[in-house]
């Protein structure tokens, strides 16, 4: 009952680019979209976060906790995204990138305190200062979650976030960002081509396109 | 991979560093010997502060100075703020891309040009009064307003920030390039930022860097200006600049120390600005940090989105309009106040100019090809090994995982060498022209080099290739390196690869430089004149000279053809690859 | 009988003269063959710029001299390259063969020893030069010496808008009456620009009280006394100028298109006929007169000077000659060419050049010879730079 997919289609030049799309994802949960490259798992993604491109045409609908977002700006949908670039701020450190997501009205103190906690929980306490440039593939990632999850949205969505990542790293950072989302207790669509990135037990869903 | 040629580009560079440094060098001590007493010829031998005294002493030479710094810093302030808000608000919309295609044209407007018309313009005779006079305002004869050459530089001022906002504008669509501006700004409004704000708060303090040695040429330019300065800035007295050029134009040779001081404080006021700018850069890093993370998403530029889009739109209005001033004077016969159109006509002065103006456009134009030729080969010379050195530096940084520590301090000494050839490069753009020019001028004579087309080329070639360089970095260093890599892979000639892959996929920002290398080529006045040893008259001098003058009609022809030749440039820098590539669609981008 | 001997001897002398002076020039014009002559000048009017064109087409066909004008904005620019030269030890092929020169920048050239030596005499037409006018021997006040030739007059005028102005002031104190009744619509050039200044000593030769020391070297205690009149008026004038006199044109030429403008009523220029030429080339609407103080106003010259590193002084020379003679003197005179007054001599002439002369048409503004008066003499060149200097430490604020 929160993050709800009503039979969303996307038209290109009149013609549908997948079959009609129905999910229901509940808080906690991950559902991932599968589909090879050029399918419009992307796509799919940005008509969710409100970022469509003018060429493309949505029908169906959006609802976050039985609320339509169908006229809502991107930014007030309060749904994060997660792509496979980490698109840390390269002119601030990593205290700046995570304060950056922090709601307003926050005192200075507080926000040290929620910072140097989601660090460590990241297991990368002591980074605030750090040039975001300096630091790993891994810890890129894990930052761009962090920064995500700050600004406290009400769902995640995650486009390829693990797949420029190397093997071994891999797996360590689909199980931290997994479990930070059953932490927040939020929904989550998770959009790969990779079979390995789907979370044990979560819904799959093929993206097709019946032919003819 | 690195083939044969490779890396011998580091020739480009040092070559043009080693020019860039002695040219600017000889002319400085040129002017620097001059103001502490040291000009032989005229019997001054006894080094001295005295010429510093009288400087100071000249009557109104302390307002001279706040007029300059007022008006240049202001219009300075003025471009800076407007471009960032410009950029802030209208990336990527119906405006933008319009700018993206009004650019060059006016750009390739001289600014003297540009300043008569602008001057026709505004002032109380002028159009704005007689488009409502007399039906509105009862005017018969013109309001004794003072609009122009005010004794604040406001009308100067406002004609800078007209004329250099485009230029700034144009230097960033090359910066934004290099930015990840869409991704960015998913991330910022998934965050709940409005686009504005990401903009105020994330793309352009990254933007900024890449403007910041713009930045301090338009305001060296605008403390330094001279024409626009004549034309519309104050007389009672002028700004530094203009006192300084008269001076060095005195009868009275005694001026000549004069005017080497006033050159030199011209100098020293732009040196202060830039170290004061940089200053303001510290202090805004300081307080921007709080600010942009103190997670306030809305911002209240959103509500003057229409007020700034409507200051770009009125920049390129007037920009237009006083192009459409020059046309309507040089087809005039009688024009008198309050007549909105002249109220007789005339091809007279066409037929005249057309005739009298062929030698020195063909001069003009052969000089301009040759700098912009050779500007070309020696920016396309250096941006090879920069992008060279530049790749190599990152396959280093992959080879070695562990030492990150070791090659942030490498990378950094990297961007260091880089930012060093930049600042070489705008040397020319940073210094005063009268400052060094003069200099450079004794230098010449004295060795017998003055008055040869090639100096006078030589001379064009310094201000020439920094404008190139501006024009061409970003675009031919951000160019996909897999794609010659694949080529090297199959052709393994480093020159072959440049010449049939490299060069041809980047043909249109390659012309585009070289038209903008050819426009600033055209519109040397000051190195023309001292270089030339006044051999040499292109179209600029002969707007000058002929501005110097009183008939606006044969003036407003002049400058009308001194406009077209750099257009013919960019229309040819547009269509030139369309021709070449019609049925290539990834070339038409 | 000794007398008759002695004309008759001196005669012979004189043949002998003019006959070794005669083959002097041929001698010229043979080495000023091929030569080219780099003249320099202002180049901010079309119709100079095609004079000097015309002249160098002729003197190319004539004696094979091919004449380049270098268009300046200002000669003292000219001055200083030279000077510079001079500072490189360039003593020859220097870039400047001859220059279009007086005043200032003469005595410039004249005192710092950059000009060639003393020529004009030499040339054929100098013969027909008036030189009863003061002027052609004093350039402002400083000995011409020979070291440059004449080549036009020039007399401070006044233009009015007769659609404007009923009647034209005739002193300064009319002037001074016509700011008051119209503020706003009358102005002069800053200084130290040409006209400015020359209106400054108009100014101060009218109000002095004993114009007799204006002829001599200015000290600094008559200066304050003598020149205090002429504070007192431009002190009274200025808040009622264009701009309330914050605002000054730069130069003559921009006085001329406030006029054209409607933004004065009252300009000056230094070229009687230029108001008569600006009409009929359409720069002015033909409401505009000329007309000058009781009194008179103040005349000069102008020349043209061979630098001391001209590599081509023959041509220079032939090219300065041809510049005197009847035909270019008489063109440059006529207002719909130029109308620049002619230094030489009328009565002088005969025959074909003195018809030429007759042919000149008279400007539709332009005041005749009688009207002009002989002209008020410069004052000395010194107090040029003391009104010059105190003016800026008056008004430039």
């Amino acid at each position: 009952m929160s993050l709800e997919l009503e039979n969303i289609s996307i038209l290109k030049q009149r013609s549908s680019i997948f079959d009609p799309v129905n999910l229901v994802i509940k808080p906690g949960e991950i559902t991932t979209i599968m589909g090879p490259s050029g399918c419009g798992k992307s796509t799919l993604l940005s008509a969710v976060s409100g970022s469509l491109d003018k060429v493309f045409t949505l029908k169906g609908s959006v609802f976050l906790y039985g609320r339509d977002m169908a006229n809502l700006p991107m930014e007030k949908r309060n749904i994060g995204i997660l792509f496979q670039d980490d698109l840390l701020f390269p002119h601030m450190d990593i205290r700046g990138n995570l304060a950056f997501a922090i709601k307003e009205k926050t005192s200075r103190a507080q926000k040290n305190k929620i910072i140097d906690t989601a660090l460590k929980t990241a297991g990368l306490k002591g980074f605030e200062k750090r040039d975001p440039s300096s630091l790993s593939g891994g810890q890129k990632a894990r930052i761009s979650l962090l920064r995500s999850l700050l600004a406290k949205p009400t769902a995640l969505l995650l486009d390829e976030p693990f797949s420029k990542l190397d093997q071994t790293l891999k797996a360590k950072i689909r199980a931290f960002v997994f479990s930070q989302i059953k932490k927040m207790n939020i929904p989550a669509l998770l959009v790969t081509h990779d079979p390995m990135d789907c979370p044990e037990g979560g819904v799959i869903l093929n993206l097709n396109k019946e032919k003819g | 991979m690195r083939l044969f040629g490779q890396e011998k580009t580091y020739i480009f560079p040092v070559f043009v560093m080693g020019l860039f440094s002695v040219t600017i060098l000889a002319g400085f001590i040129g002017t620097l010997l001059p103001s502490f007493n040291y000009l032989p010829v005229i019997g001054h031998t006894n080094l001295s502060l005295s010429v510093w005294f009288d400087f100071f002493s000249y009557p109104g030479i302390q307002t001279s100075i706040l007029v300059t710094i007022f008006s240049g810093m202001t219009a300075s302030f003025c471009v800076v703020t407007l471009a960032f808000l410009f950029i802030s608000v209208s990336y990527e919309n119906a405006l933008w891309k319009f700018f993206e295609k009004i650019l060059s044209p006016v750009l390739s407007i001289p600014h003297a040009a540009f300043a008569v018309g602008f001057g026709f313009l505004i002032a109380p005779s002028g159009w704005m009064v007689r488009l409502v006079s007399p039906v509105l305002t009862g005017f018969h004869t013109p309001p004794d307003w003072i609009l122009l050459n005010d004794p604040l530089g406001i009308s100067l001022t406002i004609a800078l920030v007209i004329k250099e906002f485009p230029f700034l504008i144009m230097v960033a669509m090359g910066a934004l390039g290099q930015l990840d501006i869409k991704k960015t700004l998913l991330v910022g409004r998934a965050l709940g930022y409005k686009k504005e704000q990401i903009w105020l708060k994330v793309l352009i303090p990254r933007l900024y860097p890449h403007l910041r040695l713009s930045i301090f040429a338009i305001i060296a330019y605008s403390l330094s200006v001279v024409d626009m300065a004549i034309l519309l800035g104050p007389n009672t007295p002028s700004s530094l600049s203009v006192l300084v050029l008269k001076w060095f134009n005195d009868p009275d040779v005694n001026f000549k120390l004069l005017a080497s001081a006033g050159s030199l404080c011209l100098f020293f006021i732009v040196l202060v600005s830039i170290f004061i700018v940089y200053l303001i850069e510290r202090i805004a890093h300081f307080f921007l940090g709080p600010w942009i993370t103190n997670g306030k998403r809305s911002s209240f530029l959103a509500l003057f989105k229409p007020f700034i889009a409507f200051m770009g739109i009125c920049i390129i209005l007037f920009t237009i309009i006083s192009s459409v001033i020059l046309v309507i004077w040089s087809l005039a016969w009688q024009w008198r106040f309050p007549d909105f159109l002249p109220t007789t006509w005339s091809l007279n002065f066409w037929a005249k100019g057309m005739v009298s103006s062929f030698d020195p456009v063909m001069t003009t134009v052969v000089t301009g090809v040759a700098s912009a030729f050779i500007g070309l080969f020696l920016t396309i010379g250096c941006l090879e090994h920069e992008g060279n050195y530049r790749k190599n530096q990152t396959n280093q940084n992959q080879n070695s995982q562990d030492l990150i520590g070791l090659n942030q301090i490498r990378k950094k000494r990297t961007n260091n060498f880089i930012k060093n050839i930049h600042y070489f490069l705008y040397l020319p753009l940073l210094v005063p022209q009268i400052t060094f020019m003069a200099g450079i001028q004794l230098l010449l004579v004295i060795m017998k080099m003055d008055g040869y087309w090639i100096t006078l080329m030589g001379s064009h070639l310094l201000f020439v290739l920094p404008y190139m360089f501006i024009a061409l970095s970003a675009t031919y260093l951000s160019f996909d390196e897999r794609v010659t890599d694949q080529a090297m892979l199959l052709r393994r000639s480093y020159a072959r690869v440049m010449l049939s892959v490299k060069w041809p996929m980047l043909l249109k920002p390659i012309l585009f430089s070289f038209a903008i290398g050819f426009s600033v080529s055209v519109a040397q006045y000051i190195p023309t004149m001292l270089v030339g040893a006044g051999r040499f008259s292109t179209i600029t001098t002969e707007v000058v000279n002929i501005a110097s003058g009183s008939d606006r009609r044969i003036m407003a022809v002049y400058a009308l053809i001194q406009q077209c030749l750099p257009l013919i440039m960019f229309a040819a820098a547009i269509i030139i690859p369309k021709i070449l590539y019609y049925n290539r669609k990834g070339m038409q981008v | 009988m000794r007398q008759f001997f002695l004309i008759f001897l001196s005669l012979l002398f004189l043949g002998f003269l003019s006959q070794a002076h005669a083959v002097d020039w041929e001698e010229i014009e043979k080495k000023a063959k091929g030569q080219t002559v780099y003249f320099n000048a202002w180049g901010g009017s079309q119709p100079i710029n095609e004079y000097i064109q015309w002249a160098g087409r002729l003197v190319q066909k004539k004696y094979g001299v091919r004449v380049i004008h270098v268009k300046a904005t200002d000669i003292g620019d000219v001055v200083s390259r030279i000077l510079v030269e001079k500072a490189a030890k360039k003593l020859q092929n220097g870039s400047v063969d001859l220059m279009w020169i007086n005043g200032e920048n003469f005595k410039a050239m004249k005192e710092n020893t950059l000009l060639f030596g003393p020529f004009s005499q030499n040339l054929p037409h100098f013969q027909k030069v008036d030189n009863q006018k003061k002027t052609l021997k004093y350039d402002f006040t400083v000995p011409v010496d020979n070291l440059e030739s004449p080549w036009g007059m020039a007399q401070l005028v006044f233009s009015y808008d007769t659609s404007q102005v009923l009647k034209h002031p005739e002193t300064m104190s009319d002037l001074l009456a016509f700011a008051k009744k119209h503020p706003g619509k009358f102005t002069y050039p800053a200084i130290p620009s040409f006209h400015g200044t020359t209106f400054i000593k108009q100014a101060l030769s009218e109000l002095i009280h004993d114009p007799k020391i204006l002829s001599q070297k200015v000290s600094a205690p008559d200066f304050e006394k003598h020149t205090q009149p002429l504070w007192d008026f431009l002190d009274a004038l200025h808040p009622l100028l264009w701009r309330k006199g914050k605002v000054f044109p730069t130069s003559g030429s921009q006085m001329l298109s406030l006029l054209n403008d409607n933004e004065i009523f009252i300009s000056l220029s230094f070229n009687p006929n230029s108001v008569s030429n600006a009409i009929e080339n359409g720069e002015l609407p033909n409401t505009i007169r000329t007309y000058i103080h009781k009194g008179g106003t103040i005349g000069n010259a102008h020349f043209v000077a061979i630098p001391f590193n001209s590599s081509a002084k023959p041509g220079a020379m032939v090219f300065a000659n041809f510049l005197l003679s009847p035909l270019a003197q008489a063109r440059k005179a006529n207002p719909k060419i130029w109308g620049d007054p002619s230094v030489l001599d009328i009565k002088k002439l005969s025959g074909p050049d003195k018809k030429l002369f007759d042919d000149v048409p008279k400007g539709i503004a332009t005041l005749s010879a009688d009207e002009l008066g002989p002209g008020l003499p410069e004052p000395h060149v010194s107090w040029v730079q003391a009104l010059e200097k105190e003016w800026l430490k008056k008004y430039n604020k």
